[in-house]
Formats: C-alpha cells, sequence, structure tokens
C-alpha cells in the first residue's frame, strides 16, 4: 500500500497541482497584470472620515434620489445627465482635492463607472468609490 | 478501494443535497451582451425562460440595479411547459463605454428562487476627448494645453468646430489623420479664475461633445 | 480493540471534514483569482507578481490534497502539505494583525469576510489540530499495526 514518505508524496502532489494551475494562468491571461495590482479605489465611511483636508463628494444616482438626500455638500453627477453636470462638477473641484464618488445599493454600479470616467476621460486623481454607497453613510450616523 | 468510492460518493451526496432539485424554471440565457447603433436611444436585451417543472412558477419581483434600466414581464405566473421572456431595456444617454446593468427576478420556485440577469451594453463612442478637462493653476504661465479627440471611422468627419462659451479661452484644431485632431486650448490670463465649456461638433453633422477649460484659484489654504 | 475501532471512526470523520474544509476553500477561491491575489496582496509580505501566482497555484493545490484525503492516495503528503499550509495562513494572519493590517478576508473569501479576527483565528486553529490529529493518530495506529 505504501509507495513513498510523505515527503516524496508530497512532491507528487506539489506538481499535480501544477497542471491545473498553468491552464488557469492561461485563462486568465488577458484579465490580470502581473506587474501591477488593480486600481483598488474603495474606501470606507470611516476610511473616508479620517481622510483629512477637503472632500468633493459625488452623487452618482438619479437624480430623484439625490433630491431626497445626500451626503452634505455633493455634487450630482450621473451617465443620464453627464455632459451638463460634469462642468458643474469639475468647476466645483479644487486641484488637489480628493474625489468620492457614490451611489445607491451596493449592486449599483453607477459609483464605480462614474469615478472610471473622471479619471480616464477628465484626467482627475485622487478619485475614489465609497465602499456601501448611501446606505453605508447613512448607516454610519446611527 | 471499495470503502474509498462509498467516502466519495457519500461526501458529494452530502455536498450537493441542496442542490438536488432541479431549478423549475430553465433560462436560455442569464447574460446578454448588446451592440446598440451609433445614435441609438435604447439597447433591450430580452431574456427567455421555460417552465420546465410541473408546477406554477410565479414572479414575486422583477428589479434593475440603477436608475438607468428598466425591466419589463409579461405574466406574473408561468404555467407548467409555458415559456416567456423578460425585457431589460437600457436608457443609453450619455453613457460610454461598456455598461453592466442587472436584473434580479425572484421567484416562488424553492430551487432558485433568485435569479440575476445581466445586461452588457457596448456603446460605440463617435467622438472621445481625451481629456475632457484642462485647467491651468493660477500661477502657472497661459500655455496652450492639448486635448485629443478621436473620431470613429463612420463619422467621417473632416474636421471639428470647437466654440468656446467663454472668450477668455482660445481653441484651435488641427488633424492628425486616422480620423484624430489636435485641440488646443489657451487662456488668455491665468491671473483670475474663470471656466467654459468648450462644444466640439463634427463637420459631418452629429452630437457634439464637450470639454471644460478652467483658470482655478489656489486654495486659500496654500 | 474497540478503542482503535473508535479511533478510526473518527480520524475518519476529520478526514472528511477536513477534505470538504479545504475542497470548499479551494473552489471557492479557484473561480476567483484576481479577488484572491488582492487578498494576499493585502498581507503586504511579498511583490504583486508572486501573489498572482500563488492566487493560481494555492487553490489548486487545496482541491488536489482535499481530494488526495478523500481518496485516501498521497495520504500522509497531503497531510503534510496541508499542515504546513495551514501554519504558514495562521503565522501570516498573526503577523498582519500585529502590523495592524485588516486581513478580514482571506482563506476562505468572501464568505469569511463578515467574521472577526478571533473567531477566524479559532477557525484556523481547530482546522490545525484536526490536520494535527490526522497526521499524529494516523501514524500511531500504523505504527501499532506493525
Amino acid at each position: 500500500m505504501r509507495r513513498g514518505g510523505p515527503i516524496r508524496e508530497g512532491l507528487v502532489l506539489l506538481c499535480l497541482a501544477f497542471l491545473p494551475a498553468l491552464g488557469e494562468t492561461i485563462y486568465w491571461r488577458n484579465q490580470m497584470s502581473w506587474s501591477h495590482p488593480p486600481v483598488q479605489d474603495e474606501i470606507t465611511v470611516a476610511q473616508a472620515r479620517s481622510l483629512g483636508g477637503s472632500i468633493l463628494w459625488v452623487d452618482a444616482r438619479p437624480a430623484e434620489e439625490f433630491a431626497a438626500g445626500h451626503i452634505p455638500g455633493a455634487l450630482l453627477l450621473n451617465a443620464e445627465q453627464w455632459d451638463s453636470l460634469l462642468p458643474v462638477m469639475l468647476n466645483a473641484w479644487i486641484p488637489g482635492q480628493k474625489i468620492i464618488v457614490y451611489c445607491g445599493k451596493q449592486s449599483c454600479g453607477a459609483s464605480r463607472e462614474v469615478a472610471r470616467r473622471l479619471r480616464d476621460e477628465a484626467n482627475l486623481a485622487n478619485v475614489f468609490v465609497l465602499e456601501g454607497g448611501w446606505e453605508a453613510w447613512e448607516e454610519s450616523k446611527k | 478501494m471499495k470503502t474509498q468510492i462509498v467516502n466519495l460518493i457519500a461526501f458529494f451526496v452530502a455536498t450537493s443535497l441542496t442542490g438536488i432539485a432541479q431549478a423549475e424554471l430553465k433560462w436560455e440565457q442569464t447574460q446578454i451582451e448588446l451592440h446598440p447603433a451609433p445614435g441609438d436611444a435604447t439597447a433591450v436585451g430580452s431574456f427567455k425562460y421555460k417552465n420546465t417543472g410541473g408546477a406554477v412558477v410565479h414572479f414575486k419581483s422583477v428589479t434593475t440595479s440603477c436608475g438607468c434600466t428598466t425591466a419589463a414581464r409579461k405574466k406574473d405566473d408561468v404555467a407548467p411547459g409555458e415559456t416567456g421572456e423578460i425585457t431589460a431595456t437600457f436608457k443609453v444617454g450619455a453613457s460610454t463605454g461598456t455598461q453592466q446593468k442587472t436584473v434580479r427576478v425572484e421567484t416562488d420556485d424553492p430551487a432558485s428562487p433568485v435569479t440575476i440577469l445581466t445586461l452588457r451594453a457596448m456603446i460605440p463612442q463617435m467622438l472621445e476627448l481625451r481629456p475632457s478637462f484642462v485647467y491651468w493653476e493660477n500661477s502657472e504661465p497661459p500655455k496652450p494645453k492639448t486635448i485629443l479627440a478621436k473620431a470613429a471611422k463612420e463619422l467621417h468627419a473632416n474636421n471639428l468646430k470647437v466654440t468656446s462659451s467663454s472668450g477668455e479661452f482660445v481653441a484651435s484644431v488641427s488633424s492628425i489623420g486616422q480620423n484624430q485632431f489636435k485641440i488646443e486650448v489657451q487662456p488668455h490670463d491665468t491671473s483670475h479664475p474663470v471656466s467654459a465649456t468648450l462644444t466640439v461638433q463634427p463637420d459631418s453633422g452629429g452630437k457634439p461633445v464637450y470639454a471644460t477649460a478652467r483658470v482655478v484659484n489656489p486654495p486659500s489654504t496654500q | 480493540m474497540k478503542t482503535s475501532q473508535v479511533k478510526s471512526w473518527i480520524v475518519g470523520l476529520l478526514r472528511l471534514l477536513v477534505a470538504a474544509t479545504f475542497l470548499y476553500a479551494g473552489v471557492i477561491k479557484v473561480t476567483n483569482p484576481i479577488r484572491f491575489s488582492r487578498d494576499i496582496n493585502n498581507y503586504h509580505v511579498l511583490p504583486w507578481s508572486v501573489a498572482v501566482a500563488l492566487a493560481f497555484y494555492l487553490p489548486w493545490l487545496e482541491i488536489i490534497c482535499g481530494v488526495a484525503l478523500l481518496l485516501r492516495r498521497f495520504y500522509y503528503g497531503a497531510v503534510a502539505i496541508l499542515l504546513i499550509l495551514i501554519s504558514l495562513f495562521i503565522i501570516a494572519s498573526v503577523s498582519a494583525k500585529l502590523r495592524g493590517i485588516d486581513v478580514s478576508c482571506g482563506c476562505f473569501g468572501g464568505p469569511s469576510r463578515n467574521l472577526n479576527f478571533a473567531t477566524h483565528l479559532a477557525l484556523d486553529a481547530a482546522l490545525l489540530v484536526a490536520i494535527a490529529a490526522l497526521w499524529l493518530i494516523g501514524r500511531r495506529m500504523r505504527l501499532e499495526r506493525a
């Protein structure tokens, strides 16, 4: 029954695991960078509060939800009225100011998309996405 | 060897007990990729389903992830053997690039109470400005800054017309080939804060795109 | 005679539990190497490219060792590897905690994000004890038989 010591057995297993791992590496080759981690731009309410300095809050939700309540000082910026809202936001921004984008439910990717466009299209740095969005902000006030 | 096989079977039975009941509502696909044509106002995807079980399946709710998406169901109850579809409409608006929206379908089917349908829309951009925002800080010399404009081939643009909402900025356009243009923006002076919206319009028609130019006052704390 | 029977039952049960745990942990990470490499990166010990390589390799190692335990093939090799893996994981978690890094995420991917550090450590310790027991009891039984 016994074929070899645990060390030899272990080595066989270590090698066996290489094969599927290699396959997976090839499968994911275009979706992952080996040289640098993906942009990690999520920020929690607590982190945002401790950031200090001035923060420009950007609300990526639909206008009705923004009207019903938003983070104090936040500016509305969503894909539906992008062209008219973006200049307002850009004119309010101060160089060096951090931008935190938030949206409604966690499932909604609007804040991520707005953050991406601010980075890629408007060439802004220090753009973050609020983890948990508006609900997390409301929760933190309790 | 025999006990090993028994063990293996026992393990898989134990771990898959919850998944053994077959879902009654079978979706033809839960992911759709759409390629709306340039200028389309909406992109519509229909998710087809069939009730392959023996009981009526009732839709409890159909909700979308964002305000820019709507989903419609034609009926609330699906009889055994019946087919149908849920259509998801995505309002393109000023969105660009790849947009992913989800539709959450809740049914009374105990095997799979919640199904997430994914709608991916690849929205072509006719005219793209990089960056869409240029600014000068108060102390900066009023040198020109460049915005690169990439036009889609289908736009057949030979030139772009750039107008500034404020006389404080001048903009000039030059074609650099391959449907690309260089827009140079320059403020008259940077001694006082001022901003302008630049409207970029292809000579071949089509929707204009916008850029923002601004002279910024440094924050008072600095 | 009776005690050895009880022992072999316990060993069998532990074996299934440990195998199931690592199969689960492996499968859940195989499906999302991006998340797992971020989790590894979060420990701030290894460069990103090593994190990516590990993210592709470790889940499969867990799965293969889990299968080996189930099938009782290469049994002690698998037990040895798992023993080393769980020890390394515990060391990494504790060292990260000491350096003030939040590592609420890790071994089990998403579902373990809601556990606090103490629960996490307790689970890992239980796993360590189970694997060590597999090694020790199994070896002793073999000696007794011989």
